[in-house]
């Protein structure tokens, strides 16, 4: 692989994060190199989504200290991620269910258009021009994850496969530095995965996006990530190249489970 | 003094009887997800068919049994004919067929029972109670008294039939997660068909209070209806919320009635009656945005 | 055979996302306005223009507003009838008390009025959902009512609140015939149709859609929830205004503020139901269909009463409508909950194959 990683864009530091009684991440710390495919894995009820959306806004830790590309981020609203350029995709599948393929991956764009209700209700103005501006930009991802045969579909309507590539579309239309990806392959069968895989692939690739990933699939975390990170319990009890985690002690007790 | 204390006990009576609606409504949602908005309705229907019944010779004892079994088996047919069908739909899809049901019973009662407005007569004189009125100089209805007793007594009995009953353990785990209910062999169905059939007789209880009270008539829909801002005081959730919601509510308006017009009438002039009609919900509204889950109602977390 | 697409192809962006793309809908709906505006007025009667075309497209009109709100955004109000009230009673008195104003602009001032107070009742929407905002909004419907009536100077001291609406006048001209009035509602509803359809095929309607379906993916993609939510409110209440100004002044002529009833919020409600949630056609077919069949019912049951040799009363007959309303609600939202809209749709996917069977 020719790409070239940079230096650390997001750094976490003793992130603490609780509901009610209920401990969801203890003191984690980690970064995320420009342009690295950094994977975050552990048994179910690890944190892992609980740790995308403390990336993303959407939950608040209570201690610990973020920050992204060398500054200290306050408390932020999820909205504003998207303002960083971080996009994201989820867990269980959260697509537009009542728009069509082309509007879901529109919305991805929303950031990026300027037009206001007054000059779309009449139609003039920059809200035309706009419009086809970005219908242009969608086109180029829809081409990319070939779906065009069902841009005009329902969402709902699709096969499960097919969500989620329409998913990572929504987040890629955003053009975004950092892409969060929760379990974009689960469920899926081989074929499918392998078309994911090559997509994430591409996407660094191509775009030199930074790719946050959840998976459970090992063989799949291990052939494509950088770096990865392991959660057991809300904690990290490992960091580093597939290799490395791979024959850490700790790991695999978590993996095999404890007293082995 | 006294007078205030007259109009908070006759507010707080008069809540009870918002609670006892509102009870209804509470079930319903804890059981199956669906908001009733006809609990109103039913309770209109109710009062109907007692009085409708006894129009057509029953005593009154026969006619609350009879009005008990329409009841039940109007809540099981909405159960198996509309509800069962929306199962997998939106809540807001399942809250709006609830408004159908309402109207589908506020057309379909009057043309079997009459819509004129009627007494109902449950022996109880609406009248203030001599003792207190001698002793503390107070008007406090004997009616109220006795429709809070009602009220206190169907709560408690609720709440132990929720507690130590086979179906009461059943229906809570139902309410809890309908999934694991399912999956450890609560017959889902049977549950929901008692549920409806549960808050049938609560609308019964309720229908013949305020059908006494007020008089039986198209009105007494609009009554049920102040059970919304109730729910929202005490929490979507919550028997205990209903009967405190209830309470807020019914104490709080008449307050509002009595207090708030003369100032107003100060500052523009004209008469400002009517608060009532509106107080509820907008304290109920003005509540919401302190505290959106009520006061005993579970806060919720969306999981991502 | 008629109606299909083929051979039209899209070779451009713009000619792909225009509003009617297939051909044969864009003739159809030139055909349609021009039958509305040339031919109608030529061959209705009176009845026809009072008692069924104004009211007709005067509650299309708040129906939009209601579907923007509740189809589109995904809140439900059940407060529609008084925002309508707010408009009504705000051109009454924007021609009352400023002087020489036009009264389209009164229109337009009355329909920013409504949005101001569609804002102040959208406010909770920002932390409440579903049931609990539709109870929230109960409070806009008894509060607004509650103050048209009691304070004396919005009526202009009348009594009980009634308020008698001034006459239409534009460029000299007096609306005063109902063809004329006709084609004025006509003009009016058309225009914020389209609008509406503009809206909602742009951003503005994709991130209501997107706040409707999933709120916390919406602000993960940068849709703020705030101005999204209050921006639906405002633009419904916008629309329930103009349509509750023309409702006073181009339908009833006199209107008292018991009449912007909660019964009438629900019927606004049936009509989207019905038509069609999230439809901009479904509007103008719940509406029609709301207000035809009560007239429908008045001919045909008295007939089959005397038929079965029943003996029925006006009661009655106002007790099976309101029968008949709740069960065709709960119908449709079983068998199509997309209403009436989605059936038009399946028809014409139906056409575009007919003859052949696929």
């Amino acid at each position: 692989m020719s790409k070239k990683i940079g230096d650390v864009i997001l750094d976490l530091q003793n992130i603490s994060l609780r509901f009610g009684g209920v401990k969801a991440l203890t003191d984690i710390s980690f970064n995320v190199r420009e342009h690295e495919i950094r994977a975050i894995i552990g048994p179910n009820g690890a944190g892992k989504s609980s740790m995308l959306n403390v990336i993303n806004g959407v939950y608040h830790p209570q201690e610990g200290k973020i920050f992204w590309r060398g500054k200290e981020r306050k408390r932020m609203e999820p909205h504003m991620a998207a303002q960083q350029n971080i996009a994201r995709t989820f867990q269980n599948i959260a697509l537009f269910k009542g728009m069509s393929v082309l509007d879901n991956i529109m919305t991805g764009r929303m950031t990026k258009m300027k037009a206001n209700f007054i000059e779309h209700a009449l139609w003039f103005g920059r809200a035309k021009s706009e419009e086809l501006a970005h219908r242009r930009k969608v086109e180029e991802v829809i081409d990319f994850l070939e779906i065009q045969h069902i841009r005009k579909t329902p969402v709902g309507r699709l096969p499960y496969g097919l969500q989620k590539r329409v998913e990572l579309g929504r987040a890629l239309a955003a053009e975004p530095s950092m892409l969060l990806l929760d379990e974009p392959m689960a469920g899926m069968n081989v074929e499918e995965k392998q078309d994911m895989c090559r997509f994430i692939l591409d996407v660094n690739d191509q775009f030199g996006t930074t790719i946050v990933l959840i998976e459970h699939d090992m063989g799949v975390v291990m052939d494509i990530s950088d770096r990865v990170v392991v959660l057991d319990y809300g904690k990290k009890i490992g960091d580093g190249e597939p290799e490395e985690v791979k024959n850490n002690e700790e790991v695999i007790k978590a993996y095999l489970g404890a007293g082995h | 003094m006294n007078f205030f204390l007259e109009v908070l006990v006759g507010g707080l009576l008069s809540g009870i009887m918002y609670a006892l609606v509102a009870l209804g409504f509470v079930l319903i949602y804890k059981a199956s997800g669906v908001f009733n908005f006809a609990q109103g309705a039913m309770v209109y229907l109710a009062a109907l068919s007692v009085v409708g019944v006894m129009e057509w010779g029953a005593p009154l004892w026969l006619a609350v049994i009879l009005a008990f079994a329409i009841m039940t088996l109007f809540g099981i047919a909405t159960e198996k004919l509309v509800l069962r069908k929306l199962v997998n739909q939106p809540p807001i899809a399942l809250f709006m067929a609830t408004i159908g049901l309402a109207f589908f019973i506020e057309g379909l009662a009057p043309m079997i029972f009459g819509s004129e407005p009627r007494a109902l007569d449950l022996g109880i004189v609406d009248e203030p109670i001599p003792w207190i009125l001698d002793n503390w100089n107070m008007v406090i209805s004997k009616f109220d008294l006795v429709a809070a007793g009602v009220g206190a007594l169907l709560v408690g009995t609720l709440a132990l039939f929720f507690q130590y009953t086979r179906i009461g353990r059943a229906l809570r785990a139902v309410a809890d997660d309908h999934q694991a209910a399912l999956s450890i062999g609560i017959p889902l169905q049977h549950i929901w068909a008692i549920v409806w059939g549960v808050a049938g007789f609560v609308a019964l209880v309720a229908g013949m209070m305020w059908g006494a009270r007020n008089g039986v008539q198209f009105a007494l829909t609009f009554t049920a209806l102040k059970a919304l801002p109730v729910l929202i005081l005490g929490g979507f959730t919550s028997v205990p919320g209903a009967i405190v919601g209830g309470l807020i509510i019914g104490a709080s308006e008449k307050l509002a009635e009595i207090y708030i017009p003369p100032v107003m009438q100060d500052l523009f002039g004209g008469n400002f009656g009517g608060i009532e009609g509106w107080f509820p919900y907008v304290l109920a509204l003005l509540f919401l945005l302190v505290r959106p889950e009520g006061l005993f109602g579970e806060k919720h977390i969306d999981r991502v | 055979m008629l109606y299909r697409e083929a051979g039209q192809f899209k070779t451009t962006y713009a000619a792909d996302q225009q509003l009617f793309p297939i051909r044969q809908d864009r003739i159809g709906l030139l055909l349609l306005l021009a039958v509305a505006f040339v031919g109608v007025p030529v061959l209705a009667s009176e009845y026809w223009f009072s008692a069924i075309l104004i009211p007709f497209l005067i509650f299309s009109l708040a129906a939009l507003g209601l579907n923007i709100l509740t189809g589109y955004a995904g809140q439900l109000s059940l407060g529609t009838a008084a925002f309508m009230a707010v408009g009504a009673y705000a051109a009454y008195n924007f021609q009352l008390r400023v002087e020489g104003i036009p009264i389209l602009v009164s229109f337009i001032c009355a329909g920013l009025t409504a949005a101001a107070v569609g804002i102040l009742f959208g406010l909770p929407s920002l932390r409440i959902k579903g049931f609990y905002l539709a109870v929230a909004t109960l409070a806009a419907q008894f509060f607004i009512v509650w103050c048209l009536t009691k304070f004396p100077w919005l009526s202009n001291h009348s009594s009980s609140g009634v308020i008698s609406a001034q006459d239409i006048v534009i460029m000299g001209f007096n609306f005063d015939t109902p063809v004329s009035k006709y084609l004025l509602v006509l003009a009016i509803v058309s225009v914020m149709a389209l609008a509406a359809k503009n809206l909602v095929r742009s951003s503005t309607g994709r991130a209501w859609m997107a706040v409707r379906d999933m709120d916390v993916a919406a602000s993960v993609i940068g849709i703020k929830l705030m101005p999204t939510k209050l921006l639906a409110f405002a633009v419904s209440s916008f629309y329930c205004g103009v349509a509750g100004a023309l409702y006073a002044f181009c339908y009833l002529g006199s209107v008292e503020p018991d009449g912007f009833s909660l019964d009438m919020s629900f019927k606004i409600l049936f009509m989207i139901i019905i038509g069609g949630v999230g439809s901009i056609l479904g509007c103008f077919l719940g509406a029609a269909f709301i207000l035809l069949l009560p007239i429908f019912l008045d001919f045909t049951l008295p007939g089959v009463a005397e038929l079965f040799g029943l003996p029925f009363s006006n009661a009655t007959v106002s007790h099976i409508q309101i029968l008949i309303f709740g069960a065709l609600i709960m119908f449709f939202l079983i068998v199509e909950p997309h209403g009436l809209a989605r059936l038009w749709q399946i028809a014409k996917e139906k056409l575009r194959l007919w003859p052949f069977p696929h």
